[in-house]
């Protein structure tokens, strides 16, 4: 092959490589590109020859128009359409390669308040406002509204109702809270508390909005909530029965007298039954990577 | 004739791996994770299964093969990708053996590496024709082997159900996939990390699934107390039976102190060639940017405690692994033995495990299983193997308990998937599944009125077959020639498209396998990425679906890229 069209060819290959933003990572993909570039710079080689006489001046024009095709910019990919001549339009149609690079949203600019649960008393919750509602705020109580108020979470307890305040500051966006009942209906309300005169909120607190409710996990054996009749299920006929739980029929449930569930648990679980309702949790397995896999 | 046995071992293994699909590069080290499971878990787990069926052993063994791990077992390209693997192998143990002559017993374990690679192509290739499914397939349809299904991408549950829709469509995908793949509705799932909460019994029940396998405080601390505790299931108040693991034989294989595993004659996990050999020599086969890598060969056994590793030999960890068997056995013995003098009902012991433990982490495990089950078939009569399905059908009777809040995660709750590490994560997530709840919410009946567009094709239109091959009639529209189609008509199915692909992007964030990555601290700039990606994967689109921009070629190399489920239709999040 003549020097010139080689060079030609690598001027429409880069050309063609940058115009789809195909990025080309194997030698397989290389040589797919070279075929069909080789197809374009068969067809297009006579009228090439004799269109230019100097191969200097094709690939000047070459690099200018690959320079007049704009790369994608850092956050996305660009949509400009291709500006290169029709004739080396002709896209790799397998593989479409796209270059993306995203960051992740810094907020979504909403008013909000959830709650999750890390342990049976450890609550996870984040919040934000958005900036319609605070300018809101703002509109109703003032431009110094949000330096005149401080932001304030209200753990409500449904299960056990009581609720309690605990104050944070507006430079976080979430928080851990340690609570202290486990298995109880936990609800956060998010608010504003007054911290001068200079601000006019009825009680001096304004309800901002609430999270959805969550269930802290139990953390012990619910001995306590064996009721005396003890329900069962035959899941084959969905029939329910119950069976009577007290001292004087036990034999009813185990085959041995004198035998409770406690009982039964500290036979059974020797090394792992800590006290009356507590069972060593730590789990083995997740002290020892199970594999380089994760 | 065998006499009836007083009580029950199931063995569950959950195999699973996150969607690592990246046909735009060989150079994600990621990818490897798969080929590792395939040559060290997955075939010899069948291998040794086929043995004990060829040997007449009657054994049960569960297993949860997951969502995404079948996708990839099921992706020809990663399944050619696997092949190289395996070829790559076989060519550096061919040159160990030239290498090795100085020392015969690490000669020796040269040859068996290239025997063991050469007959895992045999394998791969000529049995199963680059499709393990089938073989674990053909375990299940001849009755040893039950497989359950999982959450679609193995989303944590107690983290996603503050949108409910959002644990819907893991459970429905799931059963969707595995009914794909192994033709019948699975009736038990692997809940993804063992995170149970109530809120997904409903979804369950909708779905048909009868039994989940919860951490053993699952159970324990289940509302009432069980009286049985983990030694039988429970039923919730809304049907959904939980099985809880046994604490004993768990920490047995998994004690860190004398857990099986840590065996001195077992293979040394992290002396492998990749580290140890020459670097020009080995530099062909450890990562691309010449970072050392695990190669899969390895010439030492644990020894001790100690940094001076003695050479691996076969027959001795062989030998170990039939010492622990009979420990395993006589354990069970006696916890059976003993459970059964106050039970009214034969217990039954549940050993869930990572299937990756045994052969990835595990060398010998799959070996140690095999023996094991061969001992309780030969060697004892007191217990036998049983999967959760047949326990349920030969004993329906169980106490109504609700399962308790746990995963099998350190401390039992969600620390692992929920920490000051990662949880700027948790509000994307959250965002990202409200979104696509909404996009179904907009868009249902517009997909549904296509649908209805499509069956007045019916014996009109040699499309309409086409259409309908597969469950969702709008499949496989974006693959074909659309020339009969109209431009409004393609527009449309162009849309369904965009927002089938929404439910990929937001399905494939939802992994709890980046969570875990972050907690863990290794890979962790892989997975902050695919966290990043998905996010940005899934908002680009959601706004040109809004904007009526969408992208063609963008669209498409996301189908490409992330190609799970390429069945699935997002009218499931409605």
């Amino acid at each position: 092959m003549p020097r010139a069209t080689k060079d030609t060819k690598q001027a429409i290959e880069k050309k063609e490589k940058r115009n789809t933003k195909k990025v080309l990572t194997s030698k397989a993909e290389m040589k797919k590109v070279e075929k069909k570039t080789n197809k374009i710079t068969e067809a297009t080689k006579n009228k090439k020859e004799s269109a230019s006489k100097s191969k200097s001046v094709k690939t000047k024009q070459t690099k200018l128009s690959v320079s007049d095709v704009p790369i994608k910019s850092k956050k996305g990919v660009s949509t400009t359409k291709n500006k290169l001549p029709t004739k080396t339009q002709k896209q790799p149609t397998k593989k479409v390669e796209v270059l993306e690079y995203y960051d992740l949203p810094y907020r979504y600019n909403e008013t909000i308040v959830k709650l999750l649960y890390q342990t049976p008393t450890t609550l996870f919750v984040y919040w934000d406002i958005s900036d319609e509602d605070k300018q809101k705020y703002i509109e109703q109580y003032g431009e110094y509204f949000f330096y005149n108020t401080k932001p304030v979470l209200i753990v409500k307890n449904k299960t056990l109702h009581y609720q309690y305040e605990i104050e944070i500051n507006d430079f976080a966006n979430s928080w851990y809270l340690q609570v202290k009942d486990s298995k109880c209906v936990y609800e956060i309300e998010l608010g504003r508390k007054a911290i001068n005169q200079y601000v006019t909120i009825p009680n001096n607190y304004l309800s901002v909005t609430t999270s959805n409710d969550i269930e802290s996990p139990n953390d012990h054996v619910l001995i306590e909530n064996l009721k005396p009749e003890i329900t069962f299920q035959n899941v084959k006929t969905k029939e329910y029965y119950t069976k009577q739980f007290d001292p004087l029929s036990l034999e009813k449930i185990y085959k041995k007298e004198n035998i409770t569930v406690k009982k039964f648990y500290q036979k059974m679980y020797k090394t792992a039954f800590v006290d009356a309702k507590h069972f060593d949790l730590h789990n083995p397995s997740s002290g020892n990577p199970t594999s380089t896999f994760k | 004739m065998k006499k009836q046995p007083q009580g029950y071992v199931s063995f569950v293994l959950h195999a699973h791996l996150p969607f690592i699909h990246h046909p735009e590069s060989k150079d994600y080290l990621e990818e490897q994770w798969l080929f590792e499971a395939i040559s060290e878990t997955y075939i010899p787990l069948l291998l040794n299964f086929q043995k004990l069926v060829e040997e007449k052993v009657d054994f049960r063994i569960t297993m949860s093969m997951t969502p995404p791990l079948l996708n990839m077992l099921d992706n020809r390209l990663l399944q050619e990708r696997y092949i190289d693997y395996l070829k790559t192998h076989i060519e550096l143990a061919e040159k160990e053996m030239k290498r090795t002559t100085y020392d015969e017993r690490v000669n020796q374990l040269s040859h068996y590496y290239f025997n063991r690679y050469s007959n895992d192509l045999h394998v791969f290739h000529d049995i199963y024709h680059d499709n393990i499914i089938q073989g674990f397939k053909h375990f299940q349809d001849i009755g040893v082997l039950e497989i359950i299904t999982c959450g679609a991408t193995h989303g944590y549950f107690p983290i996603l159900y503050v949108n409910e829709k959002t644990i819907r469509a893991q459970i429905g995908v799931g059963v969707q996939t595995y009914e794909k793949y192994f033709g019948r509705k699975p009736r038990g799932i692997w809940l993804p990390e063992c995170g149970y909460v109530p809120e997904a019994d409903k979804y369950l029940k909708e779905f048909g699934i009868d039994y989940v396998i919860t951490e053993s405080h699952g159970v324990l601390y289940a509302d009432p107390a069980p009286i049985y505790g983990t030694l039988s299931p429970i039923v919730s108040p809304n049907g959904v039976i939980a099985f809880g693991r046994d604490m004993d034989s768990s920490r047995q294989v998994w004690s860190s102190i004398n857990g099986y595993p840590g065996d001195y004659n077992y293979r040394e996990f992290y002396r492998d060639i990749g580290y140890d050999a020459d670097y020009d020599y080995i530099k062909p086969y450890i990562a691309v940017n010449g970072v050392r890598v695990n190669t899969g060969i390895k010439y030492h056994r644990i020894t001790g405690p100690t940094e001076n590793k003695d050479i691996y030999n076969v027959q001795w960890a062989k030998d170990s692994a039939e010492k622990q068997a009979s420990h395993f056995l006589h354990s069970r013995i006696d916890q059976i033995t003993q459970a059964c003098t106050y039970m009214k009902k034969p217990p039954i012991v549940l050993c869930p495990y990572d299937a990756e433990l045994y052969g990835h982490w595990w060398y010998e495990g799959p070996y140690w299983l095999y023996i094991l089950f061969k001992k309780i078939y030969y060697d004892q009569d007191t217990f036998a193997l049983i999967t959760p399905s047949e326990y349920i059908d030969k004993f329906p009777d169980m106490q109504v308990c609700s399962p308790c809040r746990s995963s099998w995660g350190a401390n039992g709750y969600s620390e692992v998937w929920l920490n000051e590490t990662n949880d700027y994560a948790h509000r994307h997530l959250h965002k990202i599944g409200d979104k696509m709840t909404e996009l179904a919410y907009e868009y249902a009946s517009f997909a549904d009125d296509l649908d209805k567009e499509f069956e007045t094709w019916k014996g009109s239109s040699p499309l309409y077959d086409y259409i309908h091959i597969n469950t969702t009639p709008l499949r496989r529209l974006q693959n074909m020639k659309l020339s009969v189609l109209t431009k409004e008509q393609k527009e449309k199915i162009l849309l369904i498209r965009a927002l089938n692909q929404c439910a990929r992007e937001l399905l494939l964030l939802q992994s709890s396998d980046w969570l875990f990555i972050i907690t863990n601290g290794t890979m962790v700039d892989y997975a902050k990425k695919r966290i990043k990606d998905h996010t940005g994967r899934f908002h680009k689109l959601y706004e040109q679906i809004k904007n009526h921009t969408i992208d063609k070629k963008f669209l498409q190399s996301l189908e490409e890229k992330d190609c799970i489920f390429p069945e699935i239709d997002f009218r499931i999040y409605r």
